[in-house]
């Protein structure tokens, strides 16, 4: 598999976590989600793609979404994080974070081989 | 920044476009929600960006890091019927979601092609488990001059032939049409699974 490919794969995969980290400090919409991705990863690629990744986890019933017109000169969708969704978030950092350690791990015993070797 | 006549036509064709391709999968309803937060976003970034070296670049690199409308199209089929399709298993959303790749891909069209003939096959074998009861002389294995000539109905059936196989027609015929739309059911799933991974969103 080329480097690209797995790259992809690997971004695209943390998006979804990425996204509800995003909202579980407070409500959001669609733009302050990507300016916050953008201020801390580099995830967003292209930022017409995200919106139908909110969808998703909107369908999901992860996210809750709704309409506030009165607070710019044009509407704004708020997302917030519904009991399901930070549900699935606590799962999802338990999961990356074990997901990381062992990894990490794997890491550091094929460097120690490594130097062992040199 | 406030945006003149032209920025405002160029704006409005981009969501146009955008409705357009969004228009041929999706339900009105999600296409107006979808176009109105495309819309909400765009306002927004026009209204904190300064007219930089002149409107014009200044709405092409708010576009441009949008991405082009086709393109976000593209990441909502991808996202609302493929991997509805995927996630839930089901029979229609699976139908669709090939359905809207044949429309939109030359893998999609043949994948499409293949998953149509397997259902169809599926759909025939059942039938064929039905009719029996219904039509015993007219429905089984086709047998011309004592050798099997085919497997279905014939009406009315030509003379110097005769149906064979019986009865047990009836659980191979449900064996075979529920075999192979299991296995259609499951290759289209498992296509949609792998093309949804191949993706680049």
């Amino acid at each position: 598999m080329p480097l690209e490919v797995w790259q992809e794969q690997l971004r695209r995969g943390s998006l979804d976590l990425a996204i509800l980290l995003t909202v579980a400090s407070g409500p959001r919409y669609g733009l302050a989600i990507i300016q916050h991705l953008e201020t801390f990863t580099d995830l967003v690629v292209s930022e017409g793609t995200i919106y139908p990744i909110l969808g998703r986890l909107t369908r999901e019933g992860l996210l809750d979404a709704e309409w506030v017109e009165d607070e710019a000169p044009h509407a704004r969708k708020y997302y917030r994080l519904t009991r399901s969704g930070a549900k699935r978030l606590a799962h999802m950092k338990a999961e990356w974070r074990a997901f990381a350690g062992k990894i990490g791990r794997l890491m550091e015993a094929s460097e120690r081989h490594d130097d062992a070797a040199q | 920044m406030q945006l003149s006549e032209a920025g405002e036509s160029r704006v409005q064709g981009y969501l146009f476009v955008l409705e357009r391709s969004l228009n041929t999968f999706l339900p009105r309803e999600v296409v107006r929600d979808a176009v109105r937060e495309i819309e909400s976003h765009l306002r927004e970034r026009v209204l904190t960006a300064t007219a930089s070296p002149n409107e014009r670049d200044a709405v092409e690199r708010i576009l441009g890091e949008l991405g082009p409308p086709l393109r976000v199209a593209q990441a909502y089929s991808a996202e609302r019927t493929i991997d509805e399709a995927v996630a839930t298993g089901r029979l229609v959303p699976i139908v669709r979601a090939v359905g809207h790749l044949a429309s939109t891909t030359i893998v999609g069209f043949f994948a499409a092609l293949a998953v149509l003939v397997g259902y169809l096959t599926a759909f025939a074998f059942v039938a064929i488990a039905v009719l029996k009861p219904i039509f015993p002389d007219n429905v089984g294995i086709r047998y011309a001059a004592g050798f099997p000539v085919g497997l279905g109905a014939q009406f009315p059936l030509p003379p110097g032939e005769h149906m064979g196989g019986g009865y047990a027609i009836i659980p191979f015929a449900l064996a075979c049409g529920l075999g192979i739309f299991i296995g259609t059911h499951r290759g289209a799933r498992g296509f949609l699974s792998w093309w949804r991974n191949r993706r680049v969103s």
